[in-house]
């Protein structure tokens, strides 16, 4: 119990650790008590080819994007006010219930919590039924099955939006800062042509982490299109959702005023019954014109060889 | 201190005395009290964990949820052997249930019942019917009603429902307790759900019954207790460790729990082709 205590201790405070250096670029403010997607406020500014321009530092939300609260958002809860809210997908109500201010949590009831509150979502990608207990397995022993531990990238999709966007006439670039912590948060980055190019064959790439990507405009969304993955990858920060080498990816960005919605379609007719698309998460540009991405947290794994419980994140 | 007329006390008693034995209660009685039976069971929860600049409110955490266990069912009047496997969601509205009966001196009978909405069918195999070759999918489209209403008669149900239903819920206390009783709705209109609580607002009894008389086959009760956290990811949601389902006052499953695991786990609960296109029947 006391070795239990203390990984689940010090897995949060690594969490808290990371909240502080992404809070220092957001405008203060008080607490957010929603996590229904921001209403875009503002014009959508245009680079000089016409297309509305993607360049900025999207962590305007502030928190931990990682985090729970903004978790659950990716999980398609939307928190609208303190008395409504609704599953994103299905449309379902789900019950809200005040905060108890005389039952503090300590950290082991917050992170059991986080972990239920991060799968409540209706969004499941439907596996083929052969899968179904490799997936439940996955996610139910994630302390030791989750590819992302030990320091490993989180890969893409997993990696969600980017923190740092720069657009340029025949490429985008995009940042990924690595956030400590024990899962999916090791720095990324990729570039991707805007050129016109298309994808090498398939068989001739050996899969990386974050695959092959080449981006085009539709009208006024940005698609990117990847492939050319390895499997050693889960597709979403929670879940379990393996995948094999054949994954396709095409995300969707989409610029309106100081908001940007990210949707992605994952395609894997060896794994999956069906393509499968995320519930759109919608990130804020920071407010702050001077905002600059913090340093990368490094990840060093200590805790994994004392975890003594099958409770994860 | 005032002292009361004693004509106004003696009418004050007399009220008091002819105050129906079951006293039903108001909004915020109602509120209290549907609130205490969800944190009884660890339904709503909150974490701050990443969100140093956010304090979000708490949800409902319960949908997906597995169960398994072993007992007994009725069959044909016998309690037969049972082994026991069910997987359920409430987002959608879904469960599989997979028994395996073992009569004595008989062979192991083995079933999978599933449900979703309103669909209900039964697989060969899991998830028999979504890939071609792979096991049978044979719609039971008559099942819809007593499939859902078994998922609603759950503790997490009645609760669900209750909080559905809104003013329509009615909280009650007399001698044996505190009631909640709910309408469900949907496929299952028609049909009302009522809890009773213990001491510590925990689910130990919920009857169904039907208002009409065309719905009273669905007439049943369920008995709850041995409560704890029987999950291996603890995560601190309280499942009964034994569940007893009667209809008409016989037992028709009577079930120890060995792990109840509700940290939403993946369960999906796609619907065969063949089972969308089947006809309706006038229980869906």
């Amino acid at each position: 119990m006391a070795a239990r205590r203390r990984v689940i201790t010090t897995a949060a405070a690594l969490c808290f650790a990371t909240v502080a250096v992404f809070a220092q670029n957001p405008a203060p403010r008080g607490p957010r008590t929603v996590n229904a997607p921001p209403k875009p406020t503002g014009t959508t500014p245009r680079t000089a080819d016409g297309h509305p321009d993607l360049t900025g530092v999207w962590n305007g939300l502030g928190d931990n994007l990682n985090g729970v609260p903004n978790q659950i958002a990716n999980n398609g809860i939307s928190i609208e006010s303190e008395t409504v809210a609704r599953d994103l997908h299905s449309g379902q109500i789900v019950t809200v219930f005040p905060r108890l201010n005389n039952r503090p949590q300590n950290n082991e009831q917050a992170e059991r919590a986080a972990a239920l509150l991060r799968r409540s979502g209706s969004n499941r990608p439907i596996y083929k039924p052969e899968y179904w207990e490799m997936v439940k397995y996955n996610d139910h022993n994630a302390n030791e099955e989750d590819p992302s531990n030990n320091c490993m990238p989180a890969g893409i999709p997993r990696g969600g939006i980017p923190s740092y966007i720069a657009q340029f006439p025949n490429h985008v670039m995009f940042l990924y800062p690595g956030q400590g912590g024990l899962i999916a948060t090791q720095t990324m980055y990729r570039m991707i042509p805007t050129d016109g190019r298309k994808h090498t064959p398939l068989q001739e790439l050996d899969g990386t982490y974050t695959g092959e990507s080449i981006a085009h405009w539709d009208g006024d969304t940005l698609v990117v299109d990847s492939w050319g993955f390895n499997a050693n990858t889960w597709f979403d920060q929670i879940g379990g959702y393996m995948h094999g080498e054949d994954m396709h990816v095409v995300e969707r960005f989409k610029r309106d005023g100081n908001t940007l919605t990210w949707t992605v379609t994952v395609e894997d007719p060896d794994y999956l019954l069906e393509p499968w698309t995320s519930t759109p998460r919608v990130a804020l540009l920071n407010p702050n014109p001077n905002a600059m991405l913090p340093e990368s947290q490094p990840c060093s794994e200590r805790d994994l060889a004392h975890i003594v419980t099958k409770e994860h994140h | 201190m005032r002292t009361l007329p004693s004509a106004a006390l003696t009418v004050a008693i007399a009220v008091a005395l002819s105050t129906p034995a079951v006293q039903a209660q108001g909004a915020a009685d109602r509120a209290k009290v549907l609130r205490a039976a969800a944190d009884a069971l660890g339904m709503g929860r909150w974490s701050d964990i990443g969100g140093a600049n956010t304090r979000l409110p708490g949800i409902d955490i319960v949908n997906t949820m597995e169960l398994q266990g072993s007992g007994t069912t009725d069959m044909g009047g016998r309690q037969v052997k049972t082994d026991f496997h069910i997987a359920l969601g409430y987002n959608p509205v879904a469960a599989r249930v997979e028994l395996t009966r073992t009569p004595d001196g008989g062979s192991a009978q083995h079933t999978i019942e599933t449900v979703r909405d309103t669909y209900a069918w039964n697989e060969s195999e899991i998830g028999a019917g979504l890939v071609a070759g792979k096991g049978v999918a044979t719609p039971a489209m008559a099942a819809v009603r007593e499939r859902l209403l078994h998922i609603w008669m759950l503790p997490y149900g009645v609760v669900k429902a209750a909080y559905f239903a809104g003013d329509k819920t009615v909280v009650s206390t007399a001698a044996g307790g505190t009631t909640i009783s709910a309408p469900l709705s949907g496929p299952l209109a028609g049909i009302t759900v009522k809890a009773t609580l213990d001491a510590n607002s925990l689910i130990t009894k919920v009857e169904a019954r039907a208002d009409s008389a065309a719905l009273a086959n669905l007439n049943s009760e369920a008995e709850y207790s041995n409560y704890a956290d029987h999950a291996e990811v603890l995560t601190d949601v309280k499942t009964p460790g034994r569940v007893v389902l009667k209809q008409a006052g016989r037992t028709v499953a009577d079930m120890t729990v060995k792990t109840w695991e509700t940290n939403n786990p993946y369960l999906v609960f796609p619907i065969p082709p063949n089972v969308k296109s089947a006809p309706a029947t006038t229980s869906r």
